[in-house]
C-alpha cells in the first residue's frame, strides 16, 4: 500500500508541471548531442573559428506569420517547414560554420508541425553539440490557434559545449498581467567551449535576442545585460564570440520603418495613430535608443565594421510581407543582427549572407575568429 | 442474429434493474428520474429499459446525445450498451477564431463532423465493491478534408478529437465504487483511449514518432451523497498519454495563471418526472 501511495504521489506531483514555463534569473539551457556525434569527432587545429549568427524564424521562411508580419496565417505546413529547414541545414553546411549562434528555433510547437529543429539542424548538419534556452514555452497558448509552442535560443558547434548558462532577461512592462503570462521570456545563452580554448583562455559563445517589440524600456535593459555578461566574460580573461539578433539598427540607421511596414488599414503617424508608432518598426522609443550599441561597437570588434554597417549589403531584415511594390518583395532593408569579439575577426571576413533572403526574415551574418598569437 | 437481437432485448426487459447516481456503470436510472449536474450530463431514465443523457450546456453548439440501453447479464454481471453522437462542427468552428479564446488556427474552416461511440458496460458488486467494466469503439465521420494541423493539443481533448483525424478509436475501462459510510462514496476509475494507426498517418518519418496515439486517464472522486435529490463531489483527474509532441502528463484541474491544481468541484441534482 506505500508503494502505491508513493507511486501515485510521484505522478501527481509530476503531472503538475507548470503550464508557462517560467525561468529564474540563471538556469540550465538545454543539451543536445548529433545522433550521429560520435561518428565524427572535431579536433581544433587552432586556426580560424568561422561564427554565424541566424535568426532562423522558426524554419517558416517567408511564411506571412500573424505575429510579426502583415500576414494571417498561423500553422505552417509539415511540408514546408521540412524543406525550409532542409535548406537551412544545406545553407549552415555551406558556410561550414564552427559555431552557429541561432535565434527563433523551435522544439516540438504546434505551428511548425511538434519538429525538434535542434535536433533536426544537428542531425542534418556538421554540427555535433546543442544548447537551447526556451523564449516561449507553454502547453498551450490559447489565442489565434497557436497550442503548444517552444521557441528560443540556441548554440550549436562541432565542438562540446560545456558549462552552458541560460540568462534571463527582464520582461517587458507594457503588457497586461495576462498577456505577459503567456508571452515571450528573453534570454542570453551562454556556453563554454573547452576544445576552443586560446593559450589558456576560456573561450565562450554567447547568444542573445533582443526584444523587438517593446516600446519601454525593456531593449536598453536586455542590451545592458548583455553588455554585462561580455563584460565579465572579458574581466575574467575569457575569450567569446557573440551574436544575435539585437533589434536596433546600427548608430546613424533610419529609426523609422512604420511607413514600409504598415499593413493594409493600419494608421501611423497620423494625429488619431494610437500608438502614433508601429512596435517593432521604430528605433527611438526612449531616449539614446538610436546609440544603444554605441558601447559594443566601442568595446568589442565587429564583424561588419562601422565604416560599412549601414551599407544595404549588410541589411539583415525586412519583415516577411513587406512589399516594395505590388509585385516585388522588399527582402531586406535594416541591420538587426550582429557579431562582436574581444578577440579579433580576420579582417575582410564579415559576411551577411543575403542570398538566403527566402530562408527567413532575417539573413545570417558570419565571420571568422582568428586566434591570438601565443 | 435477428433472433439473437430479440432474445438480448427481451432478457434486458426482464433484467432490467436501475439505480440512481451511476451514470459510469451498466445500471439505468429509474424510469422518469433525472439526474444532472455543472458538468455532467443531464440524464434521464426514459424506461426501465433505456436512458437517454446529453450535456445541456453544449448542446446548441455541440449537440450530442446518449443512450444507455439495458442488455442480457452476462457471466453475473449487469450488462449494457450505450451509444453517443456528437456533432462538434459548431463547436470547432467558433474555436477557430483570431485572438484570445482561438484553440484553432482561423484559417482552417472544420468541415461536417460525426463522432459515434458505441460502449459494452458490465457492472458487478465484487468483494464489497461496485466493479464496472466497459469497451467500445469510437467512429469519427468526416464529410469533407480535415486538416491535421486544426487539432488541439490538450489532455482530454486531443485524443477524443483525435478519432475525427484518424476515423476510429477504440476505449476500455474499469470503474470501482465503494460505500465508505451511508453517505460517502469513492469512485476510482481508469479509462483508455486508443488511436490505432495514427503514428501511421504522418507520411514523413521525423513526424511520425511523434503523433499521439493514446490517452490513459485516471480518476478518483469523493461524492456525498446529501441526500437522493442532491450531491457533491470532489476529486482529481490524471490524464497521461501520448501527443503529436510526445508523452504528456497533467493533473486536472489545473489552473495555468496560478500555476496551481485545484480538485474538481462537482454539484449535481437529481428528480423525477410525475
Amino acid at each position: 500500500m506505500k508503494h502505491i501511495i508513493s507511486i501515485t504521489g510521484i505522478f501527481l506531483i509530476l503531472a503538475c508541471d507548470p503550464f508557462v514555463t517560467e525561468f529564474p534569473d540563471s538556469s540550465d539551457p538545454v543539451m543536445f548531442k548529433a545522433s550521429n556525434a560520435s561518428g565524427t569527432t572535431y579536433v581544433y587545429d587552432g586556426l580560424a573559428i568561422k561564427v554565424v549568427t541566424w535568426n532562423i524564424r522558426f524554419g517558416v521562411g517567408r511564411f506571412p506569420f500573424f505575429g510579426d508580419s502583415c500576414g494571417d496565417s498561423v500553422i505552417a505546413d509539415n511540408e514546408s517547414v521540412e524543406a525550409n529547414m532542409a535548406a537551412i541545414a544545406d545553407a549552415i553546411n555551406a558556410m561550414d560554420a564552427d559555431i552557429v549562434l541561432l535565434q527563433e528555433i523551435d522544439l516540438e510547437s504546434k505551428r511548425t508541425g511538434y519538429l525538434n529543429q535542434v535536433q533536426y539542424l544537428l542531425d542534418n548538419t556538421y554540427l555535433n553539440y546543442g544548447s537551447y534556452a526556451s523564449t516561449w514555452e507553454a502547453d498551450y497558448i490559447p489565442s489565434d490557434g497557436i497550442g503548444r509552442i517552444n521557441m528560443g535560443n540556441a548554440i550549436l558547434s562541432k565542438y562540446e559545449l560545456t558549462d552552458a548558462e541560460r540568462i534571463q532577461l527582464k520582461l517587458r512592462t507594457d503588457q497586461s498581467d495576462l498577456v505577459q503570462y503567456f508571452y515571450l521570456r528573453r534570454n542570453i545563452i551562454k556556453a563554454r567551449i573547452p576544445a576552443l580554448s586560446q593559450s589558456g583562455k576560456d573561450f565562450f559563445a554567447v547568444n542573445i535576442h533582443a526584444t523587438a517589440f517593446a516600446t519601454d524600456d525593456t531593449k536598453e535593459q536586455h542590451i545592458n545585460k548583455y553588455i554585462e555578461v561580455l563584460g565579465n566574460i572579458d574581466a575574467g580573461s575569457g575569450i567569446f564570440v557573440t551574436g544575435g539578433d539585437l533589434n536596433s539598427v546600427p548608430p546613424g540607421s533610419v529609426i523609422d520603418f512604420c511607413e514600409s511596414d504598415m499593413c493594409v488599414n493600419d494608421d501611423f503617424h497620423t494625429e488619431n495613430a494610437d500608438p502614433y508608432h508601429k512596435e517593432g518598426s521604430y528605433f527611438e522609443n526612449f531616449t539614446g535608443e538610436p546609440d544603444i550599441l554605441v558601447p559594443l561597437y566601442d568595446t568589442y570588434d565587429a564583424a561588419i565594421d562601422t565604416a560599412s554597417y549601414n551599407f544595404p549589403e549588410h541589411f539583415t531584415h525586412a519583415p516577411s510581407t513587406s512589399m516594395i511594390d505590388d509585385t516585388t518583395v522588399t527582402m531586406y532593408d535594416r541591420k538587426l543582427d550582429y557579431l562582436f569579439t574581444n578577440g579579433t575577426w580576420d579582417s575582410g571576413s564579415g559576411s551577411t549572407h543575403q542570398a538566403v533572403w527566402e530562408l527567413s526574415d532575417h539573413m545570417p551574418v558570419s565571420a571568422t575568429f582568428m586566434p591570438a598569437d601565443d | 442474429m435477428k433472433k439473437l437481437i430479440l432474445l438480448c432485448v427481451f432478457n434486458g426487459l426482464l433484467l432490467a434493474e436501475s439505480k440512481s447516481w451511476d451514470s459510469h456503470s451498466a445500471y439505468l436510472l429509474p424510469q422518469k428520474r433525472w439526474e444532472v449536474g455543472l458538468f455532467q450530463p443531464f440524464r434521464f431514465g426514459y424506461s426501465e429499459t433505456i436512458e437517454y443523457s446529453t450535456f445541456p450546456l453544449w448542446f446548441f453548439v455541440m449537440p450530442n446525445v446518449s443512450i444507455k440501453r439495458i442488455e442480457k447479464d452476462m457471466a453475473g454481471f449487469r450488462t449494457a450498451s450505450r451509444f453517443k453522437l456528437m456533432y462538434p462542427t459548431p463547436l470547432l468552428n467558433m474555436l477557430a477564431r483570431t485572438g484570445i479564446g482561438g484553440m484553432i488556427d482561423p484559417n482552417f474552416q472544420m468541415p461536417p463532423m460525426l463522432g459515434l461511440s458505441a460502449s459494452w458496460l458490465m457492472s458487478k458488486p465484487v468483494a464489497g465493491l461496485d466493479l464496472t467494466l466497459k469497451g467500445g469503439l469510437d467512429l469519427g465521420i468526416t464529410l469533407d478534408d480535415l486538416d491535421p494541423r486544426s487539432n488541439i493539443d490538450l489532455p482530454l481533448v486531443y485524443h477524443r478529437l483525435g478519432i475525427f483525424y484518424n476515423k476510429w478509436g477504440i476505449h476500455t475501462g474499469l470503474d470501482v465504487q465503494k460505500n465508505l459510510t451511508k453517505r460517502i462514496r469513492v469512485l476510482l476509475d481508469l479509462d483508455l483511449r486508443l488511436l490505432p494507426g495514427l503514428a501511421d498517418v504522418q507520411s514523413n518519418p521525423d513526424l511520425a514518432n511523434l503523433m499521439g496515439d493514446y490517452s490513459l486517464e485516471h480518476k478518483l472522486l469523493l461524492i456525498w451523497n446529501k441526500s437522493d435529490r442532491f450531491r457533491i463531489i470532489t476529486g482529481y483527474k490524471l490524464v497521461k498519454g501520448k501527443y503529436p509532441y510526445g508523452s504528456d502528463m497533467r493533473l486536472l484541474p489545473y489552473i495555468p495563471m496560478m500555476e496551481q491544481w485545484v480538485p474538481i468541484i462537482e454539484f449535481q441534482w437529481a428528480g423525477k418526472r410525475k
